[in-house]
């Protein structure tokens, strides 16, 4: 699994994508508990910050499997 | 609703092609427009990000939506990423409709939704004073009417498409034998004679005519490798010669010496072979055969028969100058020990060992994470980057990777053709073109460097020297390849081994981009189409092979 981050979520991970290997399907909760325990500075954007899987915003149920493509998307300001 | 979403770097056309819609009755045009402020700040620019294949899909599914209420007839969206100077369009809406009220309708809702779901950020304001390299650059470029495509990641074939018809083939040189190992041949050879010249003897033993009789014969002469002394046998008569000499005459066989008994000028001969044991005159080639094609990279087997052949003085293709940067803080001199956090710097002596097997010459600085500092750096470089005919830039593992190459190379004057592939490894991929000269920005884990390495920056040294550019071959896997299906097509590191006059293709253990333990033993990448899992032992694969 490929995490990508952007904008101010790259400047707190300092990387712009991280490989994941879930063993099995995750939760959003788990996949943030996995995420904040390599980047701790994470913590504060997690309130604000939106899980898309495939390109698409990911429902609040939604499962994250190893070949999912999924991004941590901070607030836009496009336009 | 038909719907065109671009994602570009270049400035947004003054004048935007719009499709032609006989009951369009309200043409809609919007510019969004970076201001000369930010939070009460003067500045000069600002610079924009996107996640492309995302935001392409959010804008789609906005205006998809929002048109099921408000009906119209078509949308066009250009969003600017990258530096974009005020003054300049960010953004650029079209819409097409029967009537004036739905286009008005759709745009402003579009609008405050796009600023709301679509993944697009303003990064950062440049301040008035620091108009900096990328911005010159990037007010350079010509508006056009077409802006190139540049966000959307390219498949695997349509970037080695861009990069063959974007390569010049460079012109050729003469140069001596000695000199053309790994260079490419640019002309057609012919054989100068016949080759053999004469019938040899592949064998140390004695020349009889091929169908005489007799069992005891008369040595009439002795050849060895050098002698060249024609005469015609006759029956009854024999001559001793050594394997590669050259036969007196037409019709002769050879007979092994350990199948003759010898005394003195007489032979008998014990037994006959049932093979004549002589290579023939124009076996090998015939006077005027073409025997390489333009094309052919020149390896040691090959240089060895133009040699042969007399062929001293050969047209190829030049050695091509290489500049390469590697770049990331972390990266050390591989002969020091790193500290936590540090990795020693292996993509250096693999980039100088695949150049060589293209007779590439490399120039390889290691530069500042620091962008200023990495460009005053190369200011003072000589010869400058751009005199080369190839600058790769190897990306430190690490923070901002990507913003960094990019800026570097436009500020050495490059202009970037695409930035993504949608592959792993080495999905990052930068190519960039200025006039002839080429450049590739390589994601900087060791894997992805092996890949992209032999995909596309290979692909395109074919080009420029005037090989045969490589393609995929067919194999069987000798056991299973065990893959998750994933989104991005997969070049799976693998071993090839022939077998029984098949081509086996053993998948290698793969976790990370970054492993580099498989580096050794990888022969081939199997090609692993987006979405496809696993494959069984004893299928069919596509392969790309990495030991050219």
């Amino acid at each position: 699994m490929r995490v990508l981050f952007f904008a101010q979520l790259k400047d707190a991970t300092g990387c712009d994508s991280v490989e994941l290997a879930p063993p099995a399907p995750w939760t959003g909760d788990q996949l943030w508990t996995e995420l904040l325990r390599t980047f701790p500075k994470l913590a504060v954007h997690r309130s604000q910050a939106r899980l898309a899987r495939n390109w698409e915003y990911a429902p609040a149920d939604a499962l994250f499997s190893n070949a999912d493509e999924v991004a941590l998307i901070p607030p836009v300001s496009g336009g | 609703m038909k719907i065109e979403i671009q994602l570009v770097q270049e400035p947004i056309a003054g004048k935007v092609s719009l499709p032609v819609l006989d009951p369009a009755g309200a043409w809609l045009e919007f510019r969004g427009v970076v201001r000369d402020q930010e939070m009460g700040q003067k500045i000069s620019a600002l610079e924009y990000e996107a996640y492309p294949e995302m935001a392409e899909r959010e804008i789609r599914r906005l205006l998809e939506g929002i048109s099921s209420r408000h009906p119209c007839l078509a949308a066009k969206v250009v969003h600017r990423i990258g530096v974009i100077p005020a003054g300049e369009a960010a953004i650029y809406v079209g819409i097409a409709a029967s009537h004036r009220g739905e286009a008005i309708a759709l745009l402003a809702e579009f609008m405050d939704r796009l600023k709301q779901d679509v993944p697009i950020w303003k990064r950062r304001a440049l301040p008035a004073a620091a108009a900096n390299v990328s911005l010159r650059v990037s007010r350079s470029v010509q508006p056009t009417d077409s802006p190139r495509r540049l966000q959307k990641p390219l498949s695997l074939d349509e970037a080695l498409a861009e990069i063959q018809a974007r390569c010049p083939l460079l012109p050729a040189v003469r140069a001596s034998l000695e000199e053309s190992f790994g260079r490419v041949l640019r002309e057609t050879i012919c054989a100068s004679g016949d080759f053999p010249d004469h019938d040899r003897s592949t064998r140390d033993g004695y020349a009889i005519l091929q169908n005489d009789p007799s069992e005891t014969f008369r040595l009439v002469d002795t050849l060895h490798a050098a002698d060249w002394r024609p005469r015609e046998l006759k029956a009854g008569e024999a001559v001793r010669i050594a394997t590669g000499a050259s036969l007196p005459c037409h019709n002769l066989r050879v007979v092994m010496q350990e199948n003759v008994e010898r005394v003195g000028d007489r032979i008998r001969v014990l037994h006959r072979e049932s093979a004549m044991n002589v290579r023939r005159r124009g076996e090998e080639m015939r006077a005027g055969e073409s025997i390489l094609q333009p094309g052919t990279r020149l390896n040691a087997g090959t240089l060895a028969l133009l040699a042969s052949l007399g062929c001293t003085q050969l047209l190829v293709g030049p050695r091509l100058k290489v500049c390469h940067f590697t770049t990331g803080d972390e990266v050390i001199p591989s002969d020091q020990t790193p500290k936590p956090g540090q990795v020693r710097d292996s993509n250096s002596i693999l980039i100088r060992s695949l150049l060589q097997s293209f007779a590439g010459d490399v120039v390889q600085r290691h530069l500042p994470e620091d962008f200023e500092a990495a460009k005053r750096m190369i200011s003072i470089l000589n010869p400058q980057p751009s005199t080369f005919d190839l600058v790769l830039v190897s990306g430190g593992a690490s923070v901002g990777e990507k913003d960094f190459t990019r800026p570097l190379l436009e500020s050495l004057g490059f202009e970037i053709v695409f930035s993504q592939v949608n592959v792993r490894p080495g999905r990052p991929l930068i190519f960039a073109q200025n006039g002839g000269h080429i450049a590739f920005g390589l994601p900087g884990n060791p894997l992805s460097h092996f890949v992209c390495f032999h995909l596309f920056v290979g692909n395109a040294l074919t080009k420029l020297t005037g090989g045969r550019p490589p393609t995929f071959h067919h194999g069987t896997l000798a056991a299973m390849l065990e893959a998750e299906p994933n989104p991005r097509e997969t070049l799976w590191p693998a071993r090839c081994e022939e077998k029984g006059g098949k081509l086996e293709l053993i998948p290698l253990p793969w976790n990370s981009s970054g492993d580099v333990t498989g580096l050794p033993s990888t022969t081939a990448l199997i090609r692993v189409r987006a979405n496809r899992g696993s494959f069984a032992a004893g299928a069919e694969v596509n392969f790309w092979p990495v030991n050219f």
